[in-house]
């Protein structure tokens, strides 16, 4: 079957851009998983929508608020009351579909309709304080969490994936918009596009 | 050396001399001057000519307040007017021009307005140019004669034409402690609140923190305080907690502690680093700010107060301590408090002749004599200065003066000078604490106004409340602190600090009525009398006397005018200074540049929505145009093709044998869950929970109120799945409309939404030909209509990538949406193309789309322009009677079912020109009289298919005029012309061909 297209096109451009000289200050790459999945709760079965996330991925998937888990193969995480945004491998959608019954909520493939853009690097934080009206500082956001923003009109669910990295989930027409952006914010910083 | 630069003593750094120009000449300054430093070093005076009169001004303050030296700065091709010299840092190569002056500062032809004398009262605008034409020289017809003249005359800096370059960017903070400002009242606070562990960010709008530590000249813990404050500074910079803002002005205190300010990120560099912004707009949430704003000195308002050389007297200390620059060799002081007499001794010190200390109070405290002596002159007590004299300060006369009365007695005495440093007392800089909320407060004995009591959470410490010495600075900024985030205070000893202990009371003399004009608001040129006139005139309110005088409204926000001003009025009332009231302090503290508010939109103001065939689209030659965010194809136009032979040449091939468009930009929902067919019976008027699964329907929304909201297909992809389509201009609107309704109307409902708009890639492929050309390349289902009827859905694969296509048509013709995954979109794009290549297949644009469907009579936004309603559009066949929905209750209101309502129509056009949209649709009329308005054209093209123009129209009465004749009126493109009114359903109003 045909690859999925990146929606990136010519911005994305390989290679170090930008800063002071002395190193990137932050690795910009896209790293859409194969399956992004949105998994919904009816009212009061957000647990069992965690527990089912949770058996089907391996992760630990708490029902707080702002809650997300990281693993090697799969993430998830709070994207709004009762939603849940999960990303695995091409098998996810067929099982979360089967683990997730009508009686405990929907799941929506998204897998081509989101992109996911990375983070990282010393200055993350501060490139990432340019675009979002949020507190990204490891005490508040903590590894693992997600916040659901936008900048503008742009919609944005980040999660943070490492201590010095974010995955920013955006609607995939915005994507190359939101790139560019990103890159522009991040030239002060020096940045390195990577595949 | 430079004329009146001091042989030591300073913070600049000497060794390193940068050169800069003043109105094209040459100059040398060192790093740490500011322009007016550095300039004042060079021996300049004059820095500008005031607003109104074209009077020479110099510099009369060393930082934020100054209302004088307001320089232009040319950097990269663009001017900026309107910077303070006192705050603007010199680099290599900076270019500054002094402004309000022609031809040259020297010589100014304006400075004739001085001679006008009253002419520009307060009022002169008003008095001269308002009301109704009474003669040749009144009126608002004289005012637009005279406007152009005042105009090129009247203004301070002008700004240029040239596109702004430079960077700008936005920056979003959060922490536990703003500190603003940074003198020995805020690095304590930001000390002790660090100490704590929290998270500080400590604001200066000065490039070195310190504040008066940098000038006072005194001791800090047994160092000079400059240096305590540098030691101080490099532990908080060390501390990762602590993030350090210098060149950042705190302009803005709202709501919720959100905090705005302004660093000024570049501008003191030659040249700024790529991607480096110029300034950088703060945004900052804090959970408790402590102001350490410090105070601002006032001057004494007299006659001649506004001549080069004369200045605060606070300034002219800091200019000898700070910069090591001696503001005249000859120095007279003139004060109503003790603190002039620490600037005699500095002045002194550092190398001037104090000639006189000229102070309006009889007695004096003992350690102000002994800083007179220091300075070396005896005071001149119970005495004011009622003169100046020179182009430059060269003299100044003083008189025996009555404190208590205001009453000036004997001889009046000259003085030669080249600088009186003035001192009025001080007023806390209570702006950002005003602008949290609360009236300021007067304090009589200090003759200030007091911050209110904190209505959101923050603490004062230092000058700001009133205190007057670093020692209580040091104290209230660690107890500030250390409360700001509920700790202790630290138990180390406090630094001590040694000062004179001064009577911190000024003798409440604002003013010295004499002879001349007295500036009270230096830069709107706003004296005395003219207070006192606007006060004779009935202005009671300061307020109004604000607004009408200008007083206080120029780009210093008044800060070293308004305690005079209030204070003058106050006295011509008669009334106390609190019973007259005070102005509020409203953002920005000090000017802010429009760029920094734009900040990263500044280059972009809004994002590019593309689909995924968009590069294709460019590429094949397609002139994108925006539809929203969206950019989609007009045309693809072919060499020398005007836009309506391309869109003919596209909408006729897809009649012909068959066309494809990009159609990703239509709205997608999700519609989920057990109640999903309940809930789209709600939202549409027509019925969907009869929609069998793999078909698809056409449903309208209503809003509440009965007016047509959006249209589209709804596929039953599911038992409980349901994909909605809605207009691509309306599906974020059709979106909070369905999410407004689960979540506050029907929250019973177990129903989800989720925009999949993103998810899906949509080609329609449509003409006679288009299901040869998707047998050509599909795999996995039939097409025929059997397999595939009108309205149905199948799913396939084409070349190995899964799709979903249903057979719907807007276009009239045999067509097909087909879906696929957005990443796969350009590869199925591409193989339909290629499938298509037997059929000469076109790919055709929106004005092609727009052509099909007008020919067709199918409405879209400039219909449904939320006036309409659906029997407005002849859709009242949707309005199912068999259940309730959204709008059914308001939507036969007798106004929505007024016969007289414009309803849709077809137009032809009888002249073979072309219709307007918007136009006017008149039954009689000509080029030059309009006739009266039955409608309007809501779109129009050419119809290949019927070789005419042609429009669809909302016309009063609708059907009933079908085959009558009317005329289009569009007076902005001087159309008038003939057009027949028909049915919207132009061609193939049977609809065979989409069913063939």
């Amino acid at each position: 079957m045909a690859e999925r297209l990146s929606p990136l096109g010519a911005a994305f451009r390989p290679g170090m851009h930008g800063g002071p000289g002395a190193g990137p200050g932050v690795r910009l790459s896209e790293v859409t998983p194969p399956s992004i999945m949105e998994a919904t709760a009816w009212p009061g079965r957000k647990g069992a929508l965690a527990e089912a996330i949770s058996a089907v991925t391996g992760l630990s998937l708490s029902a707080r608020p702002n809650a997300g888990a990281v693993s090697a193969e799969a993430s998830a995480f709070s994207i709004a009351p009762e939603r849940f945004l999960v990303c695995g491998g091409a098998e996810l959608p067929a099982r979360l579909a089967a683990a997730i019954t009508i009686e405990t909520g929907t799941v929506v493939d998204l897998s081509h309709g989101r992109t996911a853009l990375r983070i990282a690097g010393p200055r993350a934080e501060w490139v990432l304080s340019k675009l979002f009206a949020v507190d990204v500082a490891p005490a508040a956001f903590p590894v693992a969490e997600a916040r659901a923003t936008s900048h503008h009109e742009i919609f944005a669910q980040i999660q943070r994936t490492g201590p010095d990295q974010f995955d920013i989930f955006v609607f995939r027409s915005f994507a190359r918009a939101f790139w560019t952006m990103l890159c522009d914010a991040a030239e002060e910083v020096g940045y390195e596009a990577a595949g | 050396m430079s004329p009146r630069r001091a042989r030591s003593g300073g913070l600049i750094d000497r060794g390193r001399a940068i050169s800069f120009t003043f109105d094209g000449k040459a100059y040398t300054g060192h790093a740490g001057d500011t322009l007016a430093s550095a300039l004042l070093a060079n021996g300049v005076t004059l820095f500008g000519r005031s607003f109104k009169y074209h009077r020479p001004r110099g510099v009369y303050t060393a930082g934020v307040d100054e209302p004088n030296a307001l320089v232009t700065v040319l950097k990269d091709g663009v001017r900026e007017p309107n910077i303070p010299a006192t705050l603007l840092e010199i680099h290599d190569g900076l270019e500054a021009d002094s402004q309000n002056r022609f031809p040259s500062l020297d010589f100014d032809l304006n400075a004739v307005n001085q001679l006008g004398g009253p002419l520009f009262s307060a009022g002169f605008y008003y008095k001269t140019f308002m009301g109704p034409v009474m003669g040749p020289l009144k009126g608002t017809r004289f005012w637009m004669f005279c406007e152009h003249f005042i105009r090129r005359a009247a203004g301070l800096g002008r700004a240029g034409y040239e596109k702004d370059p430079a960077r700008y960017e936005r920056m979003n903070a959060f922490c536990d402690v703003l500190v603003i400002g940074s003198g020995p009242a805020g690095l304590m606070a930001a000390e002790a609140a660090a100490l704590a562990g929290k998270r500080v960010i400590l604001a200066e709008q000065e490039p070195r923190l310190g504040g008066t530590a940098n000038w006072s000249g005194e001791t800090i813990g047994g160092v000079s305080a400059a240096d305590w404050a540098e030691a101080m500074a490099e532990k908080l910079a060390a501390m990762d907690n602590v993030r350090l803002l210098a060149r950042t002005t705190v302009w803005g205190y709202y709501d919720g502690n959100n905090l705005a300010a302004l660093e000024r990120v570049a501008d003191h560099l030659a040249t700024a680093p790529r991607g480096l912004p110029r300034h950088r707009h703060w945004s900052i949430r804090a959970a408790k700010v402590v102001l350490a704003t410090g105070a601002l000195e006032r001057p004494i308002v007299f006659p001649g107060n506004d001549r080069p050389g004369v200045m605060l007297a606070g300034a002219a200390m800091r200019y000898a301590n700070e910069f090591g620059v001696l503001p005249g060799e000859r120095i007279a002081v003139f004060t109503n408090n003790d603190s002039a007499y620490r600037a005699a001794a500095a002045l002194r010190k550092a190398g001037a002749a104090i000639v006189a200390i000229i102070d309006v109070r009889q007695d004096i405290s003992a350690a102000a004599r002994k800083l007179a002596e220091e300075a070396g002159v005896a005071p001149l007590t119970g005495h004011a200065v009622v003169g100046t004299a020179g182009k430059r300060l060269a003299k100044i006369s003083a008189q025996r003066f009555d404190a208590a009365t205001g009453r000036l007695s004997g001889d009046v005495r000259p003085i030669e000078v080249d600088c009186l440093a003035v001192s009025g007392g001080w007023s806390p800089a209570i702006h950002l604490a005003s602008q949290a909320g609360g009236s300021p407060v007067w304090d009589e004995k200090l003759s200030a106004f007091l911050p209110p009591e904190p209505t959101q959470d923050w603490l004062g410490a230092g000058a700001l409340t009133g205190a007057a010495t670093t020692a209580e600075a040091l104290s209230a900024g660690r107890r500030a602190g250390s409360a700001a985030v509920g700790a202790e205070a630290p138990s180390s000893a406090l630094p001590e600090a040694a000062s004179p202990t001064l009577d911190p009371f000024p003798a409440p003399v604002f003013e010295i009525k004499a002879k001349g004009k007295a500036f009270v608001d230096l830069q709107h040129d706003v004296t005395a009398d003219d207070i006192r006139l606007a006060h004779r005139e009935g202005f009671v309110s300061v307020e109004h006397l604000k607004r009408y005088t200008t007083l206080g409204m120029a780009t210093d926000q008044g800060k070293t005018s308004n305690v005079p001003g209030l204070a003058i009025m106050a006295e011509a009332r008669g009334l106390p200074i609190d019973r007259v009231g005070a102005t509020r302090f409203r953002p920005p503290f000090a000017p802010v540049s429009i760029g920094s508010l734009a900040a990263e939109t500044h280059r972009h103001l809004k994002p590019d929505r593309l689909t995924p065939m968009h590069d294709w689209h460019v590429e094949r030659g397609g002139r994108m145009m925006p539809a929203g965010l969206w950019h989609r194809p007009m045309i693809y136009g072919e060499l020398g093709e005007t836009v309506e032979q391309a869109y003919i040449r596209e909408a006729a091939a897809v009649r012909r044998s068959v066309g494809i468009c990009d159609v990703s930009t239509l709205g997608k929902i999700a519609v989920k869950g057990p109640d999903a067919a309940e809930f789209l019976d709600r939202v549409y008027t027509n019925v969907f929970s009869t929609l069998p699964i793999g078909k698809a329907r056409y449903g309208l929304m209503l809003r509440e109120d009965g007016i047509v909201l959006d249209d589209g297909t709804t596929w039953r992809l599911g038992e409980h799945d349901f994909l909605m389509t809605t207009t691509t201009a309306n599906a974020g609107k059709v979106m909070q409309h369905l999410e407004y309704l689960l979540d506050i109307v029907w929250p019973e409902l177990r129903v989800h939404l989720t925009s999949v708009t993103d998810q899906w890639a949509g080609a329609s492929v449509a003409g006679p030909n288009a299901r040869k050309v998707l047998e050509a390349c599909i795999t996995g289902t039939g097409l025929d209509d059997a397999a595939l009827p009108f309205m149905g859905i199948v799913h396939g694969a084409i070349d190995d990538v899964p799709v979903m296509i249903c057979r719907l048509s807007f276009s009239g013709e045999l067509a097909y949406e087909v879906y696929c995954g957005a990443g796969h979109g350009l590869h199925v794009w591409e193989a339909l193309v290629e499938a298509g290549a037997p059929y000469g297949i076109v790919p055709y644009g929106l004005e092609a789309l727009g052509t099909l469907r007008i020919e067709k009579g199918h409405v879209t936004g400039a219909e449904m322009d939320g006036r309409t309603t659906a029997r407005d559009l002849y859709l009242d066949w949707m309005l199912s009677k068999k259940k309730p929905f959204v709008g059914s209750a308001l939507m036969d209101r007798e106004g929505l079912i007024d016969r007289n309502r414009i309803r849709l129509v077809g137009l032809i056009s009888l002249d073979g020109q072309p219709l307007g949209g918007g136009a006017h649709i008149v039954e009689k009329g000509s080029l030059d009289d309009l006739g009266a308005s039955i409608g309007h054209v809501t779109a129009f093209c050419y119809s290949p298919a019927l070789q005419k123009y042609i429009g669809l129209a909302l016309v009063k009465g609708g059907k009933a005029r079908h085959g009558t004749r009317a005329f289009v009126s569009d007076p902005l493109r001087r159309r008038f012309g003939p057009v027949e009114i028909v049915s919207h359903h132009f061609f193939d109003p049977e609809g065979r061909r989409m069913h063939g």
